[in-house]
């Protein structure tokens, strides 16, 4: 059963070498060994395309973090080819890693929203720090801070936010800076159900103004409702990718 | 980088220097210690070559003569004959009376690059001798006089020279006339202050080298511990794709205002330090101590570029070691 799978995720890939989309993400035989010695991925072969929006699925310890985390470049590949957003992965070298960040809004599952800092200068921080000048810095945040529904909570501190507004602040730092594809490893994940469900529209909507968007999830839920596609990993493997999405089980 | 950049990192720096008192407190105090004991050390071997130059501006030595306080105190091989009621004979001795002794005031005279000579009687010695002492010496010695009955210091030419250069060659020409004893110079002076310098030299590197890393330890854990403070900032920072040299400035910044406000600190304290010490290096090296004002400039320039460069170096250390984890990594820290 798995190594039909596999075939299918082969044949993926040369569907998307004649399809028009252009990828966004292209894992060739991508295979993660961690230094202790753990198998998180073997053989990955995978291409989203522009404009995708995408859920990864699969059990705990599956290797989802660690697909992710090969995207962002946190981690780099035992063997295989790894593009994302125009840059090779296995080539690039260390002082390109941020310029690669620069194309990608990351959300966290844990929010990481610095406590000290109001809800403005927590989206401001991002593009400080990548250089952007303050007269943009200004216009920026508040459009992201209107995007995410929080406009009128930009001089709010942190703790005074609920976990789904918290990741609403999340959300519009990962997309004050103008990504081409927007990663989140369980965004959910602290976030109450019934708020859940707003954080994926939300992501839904960036996402249909053209910004791919690869989100991990546990919850089958979300990806019921949302009928994306779900690419679906067991023990370091794909098992799934099925691009209607809905009945994954 | 753009200079918005600049300010808005540096502030960052500065921030986590304040929110990091007591770790910045720690550094500045050993980096202080560290320079005060340099600056120390700066102005000790300064006043040395100060005073040696003033020495060899003396080129005035003193001759002394084999006359009857010489055969009576002075060092011989032989057991001295003496007459009947304990007398020295006066073959005993080569310089009987004040006119052989100028005799050989003139020989020196025709010695080249000798400028002028001057007789110094015994007694003349003597008065001169007491009015430098200090008062309880002064004692000890009228003292010294009784108990011996007599006038231990033979006569003497003063010798003034026209030409330091030749300082040893002339010395040794005058030590050749018959009737000299002994030469004394101010080189065995210039000789002892020379080897405190080079004590205080040695003492001082090895001091300076011991703190310097102790500073550099000190003011690297003080960097980790604002990296830890902020490690979400970092994380953010580079999962949204800051340049490492971004990520660095502030910590840089941190080092070197630590580097900076020990400099300062330094200088004041070591203008106390060094008041006190000059009572010392007066009684050592005579009255032409330095100011702290001729130097203070100078040696705050020494103190800011050691601040700066333990401060970039002290936080250097930890950020390299740090900067290769990634966000999460960091966030995990
Ligand atoms: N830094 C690491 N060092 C060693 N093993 C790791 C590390 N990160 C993850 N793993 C292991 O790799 C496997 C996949 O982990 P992960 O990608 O986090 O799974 P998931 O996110 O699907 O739960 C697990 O067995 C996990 O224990
Ligand atoms: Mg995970």
């Amino acid at each position: 059963m798995i190594e039909s799978e596999i075939n299918m995720s082969e044949s993926n890939i040369e569907n998307s070498v004649t399809a028009p989309e252009k990828p966004v993400i292209e894992f060739k035989g991508v295979s993660k060994r961690y230094a202790n010695g753990t198998h998180a991925l073997e053989d990955v072969n995978i291409t989203i395309n522009k404009g995708e929006f995408v859920f990864v699925v699969g059990s705990s310890g599956a290797g989802k973090s660690t697909f992710m985390k090969l995207i962002m470049r946190e981690e780099r590949a035992n063997t295989g080819i790894i593009r994302v957003n125009g840059f090779n992965l296995t080539k690039m070298k260390r002082k390109q890693v941020p310029m690669l960040r620069r194309t990608m809004g990351i959300i966290f599952q844990d929010f990481r929203l610095i406590p000290k800092m109001s809800v403005y200068d927590n989206v401001a921080f991002a593009m400080h720090v990548v250089g952007a000048p303050n007269r943009r810095i200004r216009k920026e945040v508040i459009n992201a801070l209107n995007a995410v529904g929080l406009g009128d909570k930009k001089n709010s501190m942190p703790n005074e936010l609920s976990g789904g507004e918290q990741q609403r602040v999340g959300i519009a730092r990962a997309l004050v800076n103008n990504p081409d594809l927007i990663i989140a490893d369980e965004p959910t994940g602290n976030v109450d159900p019934n708020m859940s469900f707003d954080i994926v529209s939300m992501l839904k909507s960036i996402n249909e103004m053209g910004t791919t968007v690869l989100m991990v999830t546990h919850d089958h839920e979300l990806v019921r409702e949302f009928k994306q596609r779900v690419i679906m990993l067991d023990s370091g493997r794909i098992i799934a990718d099925n691009v209607a999405g809905g009945d994954e089980e | 980088m753009k200079s918005g950049d600049i300010s808005y990192l540096t502030k960052e720096g500065i921030k986590n220097t304040v929110a990091n008192r007591l770790m910045t407190i720690a550094s500045v105090g050993v980096l202080v210690a560290c320079m005060v004991v340099i600056g120390l050390a700066i102005l000790i071997s300064e006043n040395g070559d100060r005073a040696i130059k003033n020495l060899e501006k003396e080129n005035v030595v003193m001759a002394y003569m084999k006359d009857y306080s010489w055969a009576q105190y002075g060092e011989h091989d032989k057991p001295l004959k003496t007459g009947t009621n304990g007398e020295i004979d006066a073959s005993e001795y080569l310089i009987h009376n004040d006119e052989e002794a100028q005799d050989v005031c003139k020989n020196i005279e025709k010695i080249d690059n000798v400028q002028k000579v001057e007789f110094i009687s015994s007694e003349d010695g003597l008065k001169g001798l007491t009015k430098d002492m200090f008062a309880d010496q002064e004692q000890y010695f009228s003292s010294f006089l009784n108990e011996k009955h007599g006038n231990p210091l033979s006569c003497a030419a003063k010798v003034t020279m026209e030409n330091m250069e030749d300082f040893d060659k002339t010395l040794e020409k005058i030590q050749k006339i018959d009737g000299i004893d002994v030469i004394r110079s101010q080189a065995d002076s210039a000789k002892k202050i020379v080897a405190i310098k080079n004590a205080v030299k040695i003492a001082g590197a090895w001091i300076v080298a011991i703190l310097m890393i102790i500073s550099l330890v000190i003011v690297s854990n003080t960097i980790r511990i604002t990296m830890y403070n902020r490690k979400l900032e970092i994380s953010i920072m580079k999962a949204v794709g800051a340049t490492n040299s971004f990520v660095r400035l502030p910590f840089i910044v941190e080092g070197v205002t630590i580097g900076i406000i020990s400099a300062i600190i330094s200088e004041g304290l070591l203008y106390v330090c060094y008041r006190i010490v000059s009572e010392r290096l007066v009684e050592i090296l005579g009255n032409s101590i330095i100011p702290y004002s001729d130097v203070a400039l100078p040696l705050l320039g020494i103190f800011a570029g050691i601040g700066i460069v333990s401060g970039i170096i002290g936080s250097s250390i930890m950020i390299s070691k740090y900067l290769r984890k990634e966000g999460s990594e960091f966030a995990a820290i």
